[in-house]
């Protein structure tokens, strides 16, 4: 019909008898792109497509299958998976960067369980209380306490879970039965432990212990586990600075302990978090510190070497049973900039339900956010070791919550670094650690 | 002022007119933002504390860093990477553009080689060199080891992780500088050679007397260059150490970056870049007084 309407528009013009024929077609073949146009960009104004923004290390292969079903169960909905940095702090920085321009890209965001607080304070999270109504308590109450509690600020919901995370140990069962040892309780059994296979094994590529020592986000926990496994915390019961109790040090001992017994190796300054998985899956490591996404990874990618070879306990502790470690886990946030909150608030309940939170159990060994899920049967067949984990999440901690968390990570983990690297004492890396600490936590 | 003609005054409209998209453009792309900079630089600016709206702080944000360790370190680091890489990359791109002016046959191949690096992006080249001086999988330490040497940490040790970024920026910036300098050996003359050849000059001299004193109307280009751009270094550190070990590797662009968007304090940041900017400008004068003294480009 559009196409009728402009012949007729084109044919009512005032062209000379000769050139009337050709003009004509040409305005009718100008018609006919533009009524193709028209039908392509009607049926694209049916559908609408959320654009979700995800970590390259969150398993965008996984998001992708997820998206898929819910596109073939939301009829006119089209999700588009967009792929970022592979560390927390690398994706931070490209969103700061979106969200400081109000830019309406992205409708879905796939945040770290340390943001929402700077999400809150710099508006750029659309709040979900009015989506989720009357529905709200009784739809958080459901999610595991310390998700619920990092999705609240100031009353407000900013997020709803997507997966929980924790540190735990990773070891290599099949060299601890070799040489007749029990996945460690303690800092010091590890160590003897590490040292002990190193040395019958006699393999110089082989590492004792990894944790993340790179100037990246999950540095932070490299500091924060062993201060409070020794009983010690950032801040005090008034949220003031505590660095200058004796818990402060004892991360630093605890890692030049084992770099003197070459448990871990002279490099760890340089290694990030999924380096640690490399390393464990090419066979070259006894324990790793480090998240839950690597039992699947290490199961099964093909070119894993240590498949059917892995264990996964809790960390050690300074002594045994007071092991701490690290919450983490990623939230489904909607933008404040997005045109399509209602449709990205359906999208994010979605992937924040128990249904979604198995599927990714099964396919990436993600930690569910739901305790019912932790002991599904079909959870418990792909990742045995989960019926250990449900405990160990609960118990996790935090990282300070405070929308200046990026300046605080920046502080910890560039001294632990520089620690871990050797070019900072331990007293010089505290000592900084204080003076620059110390202006946001007064 | 005599009066203008009707013609001439249509004329001269017309000129304005003609200017006018360049100087809009001009306005709009670069006078806006830095004015815009300048005015952000006096006010606190943090995009985590909205209820502190965007209040004027006057020269509170210059006295912060006055008084800021890390602004005295990152703005050493970056003179050091200024001090190092500018004369080597220029040196480095001298010996380039001397090779690539070698009468060879193909002359492609050497081009290409030269066009390489500088085509590269930034941060390409800072992952491909963090790669050569990882310490387990490295090809360095594997030279090493391969001639008997032990491994280095060089990314994670001070001064290794320092020499080890300048030989990433020389070699990512020295095809620039050799771009320009063959350009400039192009324009001497074949017969100020031949002249000096047949006074039975050696290629040496030659090379002091003709070829240096004729090409240094181009190499202060690359100079200036090479020197703005060493001020603004930031991507090839961040991506081989990220500043690191520690942040005893950090330059002025980065601390900036780290400023503006992971603490998202556009006030302070703003400061910064303009203290950036006053570096660049002192530096790049020394290079212009030079140059405005001598327009021949310092042949003595």
């Amino acid at each position: 019909m559009t196409a009728y309407a402009n012949q007729e528009k084109a044919d009512q013009r005032p062209f000379s008898p000769k050139e009337e024929t050709m003009i004509t077609r040409k305005h009718l073949l100008a018609g006919f792109t533009a009524t193709i146009l028209l039908g392509v960009s009607s049926a694209a104004m049916a559908q609408t497509t959320l654009r979700i923004f995800t970590g390259g290390q969150q398993r965008p292969d996984v998001m992708r299958k997820i998206a898929d079903e819910y596109e073939r169960r939301t009829p006119g909905i089209k999700v588009e998976v967009e792929v970022g940095g592979a560390t927390s702090e690398q994706q931070q920085q490209y969103l700061n960067t979106v969200m400081a321009s109000k830019d309406s890209a992205l409708d879905v965001v796939l945040i770290d369980v340390i943001r929402p607080a700077q999400y809150a304070a710099t508006g750029w999270a659309e709040t979900l209380d009015s989506y989720l109504g009357a529905e709200r308590d009784a739809v958080m109450a459901r999610y595991l306490p310390a998700y619920r509690e990092a999705n609240i600020v100031g009353g407000k919901v900013i997020a709803l879970p997507y997966f929980a995370d924790a540190q735990f140990l990773y070891y290599r069962k099949d060299l601890l039965e070799k040489h007749g040892l029990q996945p460690p309780k303690t800092w010091d059994e590890l160590k003897a432990g590490a040292e002990k296979v190193m040395k019958a094994e006699g393999n110089p590529n082989l590492s004792g212990f990894q944790t993340a020592g790179a100037p990246i986000e999950g540095t932070v926990c490299t500091y924060l586990v062993p201060m409070w496994g020794a009983g010690g915390g950032l801040t005090d019961a008034q949220g003031k600075l505590a660095l200058g109790a004796e818990a402060a040090k004892r991360p630093f001992q605890l890692w030049a302990d084992l770099r003197a017994a070459n448990v871990t190796p002279s490099n760890l300054a340089e290694i990030p978090t999924d380096r640690i998985r490399q390393n464990f899956q090419a066979g070259n490591l006894i324990f790793g510190m480090t998240w839950g996404y690597v039992w699947n990874r290490a199961q099964g990618d093909p070119d894993s070497l240590v498949k059917d070879k892995v264990g996964v306990v809790p960390l050690p502790g300074f002594s045994a049973n007071a092991a701490a470690t690290c919450i983490g886990g990623w939230q489904v946030m909607v933008s404040a900039f997005s045109k399509n909150k209602a449709e990205a608030y359906k999208f994010v309940r979605y992937l924040s339900s128990p249904e979604v939170a198995k599927a990714q159990a099964i396919a990436a060994s993600h930690l569910p956010v739901f305790a019912e899920v932790y002991t599904d049967p079909d959870v418990l067949k792909a990742n045995p070791w989960f019926k250990d984990a449900l405990p160990v999440v609960q118990t996790a901690r935090s990282r300070p919550v405070t929308p200046a968390y990026p300046r605080v990570s920046e502080v910890i983990r560039t001294n632990m670094n520089a620690f871990l690297a050797g070019s900072k004492t331990a007293d010089a890396a505290l000592a900084d650690m204080n003076r620059d600490l110390s202006p946001i936590f007064r | 002022m005599a009066r203008l003609s009707p013609l001439e005054a249509s004329e001269r409209r017309l000129g304005y007119l003609m200017l006018a998209p360049a100087v809009i453009l001009l306005l709009v792309t670069a006078l806006y933002p830095i004015a815009a900079l300048i005015r952000e630089s006096f006010s606190h600016n943090v995009l985590t504390e909205p209820w502190m709206a965007k209040p004027w702080v006057g020269l509170d944000n210059f006295a912060k860093a006055m008084g800021d360790p890390r602004f005295w370190e990152a703005s050493a680091n970056t003179l050091l990477y200024v001090i190092v890489t500018v004369p080597g990359a220029v040196a480095m791109g001298l010996g380039l553009a001397l090779l690539a002016n070698q009468p060879f046959r193909i002359k492609w191949p050497v081009r290409l080689g030269l066009l390489l690096p500088w085509a590269l992006p930034l941060v390409f080249a800072g992952l491909i060199f963090r790669w050569f001086f990882e310490f387990q999988q490295g090809l360095v330490n594997n030279a090493l080891l391969f001639v008997g040497l032990s491994p280095v940490n060089w990314l994670t040790r001070e001064t290794p992780a320092f020499i080890a970024i300048c030989i990433a920026i020389i070699w990512k910036t020295s095809s620039f500088a050799a771009l320009v300098l063959l350009a400039g050996l192009q324009t001497i003359p074949k017969s100020l050679y031949e002249a000096a050849e047949v006074d039975g000059a050696s290629k040496w001299r030659q090379f002091l007397e003709i070829t240096l004193p004729m090409l240094m109307p181009a190499i202060f280009v690359a100079l200036i260059f090479r020197t703005i751009t060493a001020i603004q270094t930031f991507d090839i550190p961040k991506a081989m150490t990220d500043g690191g070990p520690g942040k005893s590797n950090e330059t002025l662009a980065m601390y900036i970056h780290s400023t503006t968007i992971d603490a998202l304090d556009f006030g302070y940041g703003s400061t910064l870049a303009v203290l950036m900017f006053v570096l660049s400008a002192v530096l790049t004068s020394f290079y212009l007084r030079h140059t405005r003294r001598d327009p021949s480009g310092g042949r003595h």
